[in-house]
């Protein structure tokens, strides 16, 4: 009985991780998302500045 | 070591993305020359006697090849000499400048010519003006009382 309870709590801890980063997943990528969209701007305006 | 799935795809994101960074910054270096405004001799003179070094015994523009010319300035509290650089529509203009007292900027926006003038140092820009029309040059770096009138022009027919 002990076994299986602790069986079954090793599966909700498991289930509980998988679930768990998603919105940390959404957060990163938002924030690399922006960081890689400001890169991308500067660059652009850096690239057509040069050319006079 | 177990990683979660999407901390696995997030830290391929983070990587390759340094990764591209990197690549562009060392395309931009070695192949395309790109390089932030630099001197062209590193070696410190006293400022107070700027007129007795060459090229600033000799300052103004200076047609070096075809459409392509060097401007010597000096910058100094408040303005810059020559304050007026004519030059024809797809010229490139290779800037260098020193200061005779402070620290001043040079900038000409809408462009990418933005350095410190140091002194004692020589900084090197150049830029092609392509399109016709008056180019400002001022001074970003606060150098006194008066640093809001510093500028000069670059006017381009």
């Amino acid at each position: 009985m002990a076994e299986l309870e602790r069986v079954v709590k090793k599966q909700e801890k498991l289930q509980h991780q998988e679930t768990g980063l998603k919105g940390t997943f959404v957060s990163v990528m938002i924030v690399g998302g922006f960081i890689a969209a400001c890169w991308l701007f500067a660059f652009i305006v850096f690239v057509i500045r040069n050319g006079g | 070591m177990h990683i979660h799935r999407l901390e696995r795809i997030w830290l391929i994101f983070g990587i390759s993305m340094l990764f591209l960074f990197l690549l562009v910054l060392g395309v931009g270096t070695f192949v395309w020359g790109m390089a932030p405004p630099h001197s062209g001799n590193h070696h410190s003179f006293d400022p107070t006697k700027v007129e007795e070094h060459a090229p600033f015994d000799k300052p103004g523009l200076k047609k070096i090849g075809e459409n392509h010319y060097e401007a010597v300035m000096t910058a100094y509290v408040f303005s810059y000499a020559p304050d007026v650089i004519e030059i024809p529509a797809g010229a490139t203009v290779d800037f260098i400048v020193t200061s005779k007292d402070v620290v001043h900027g040079f900038q000409i926006p809408g462009t990418n010519v933005n350095m410190m003038v140091l002194p004692g140092e020589v900084t090197e820009i150049s830029h092609t003006f392509d399109k016709p029309g008056e180019y400002l040059i001022l001074c970003n770096e606060y150098c006194g009382a008066y640093h809001e009138v510093m500028q000069a022009r670059v006017i381009v027919t």
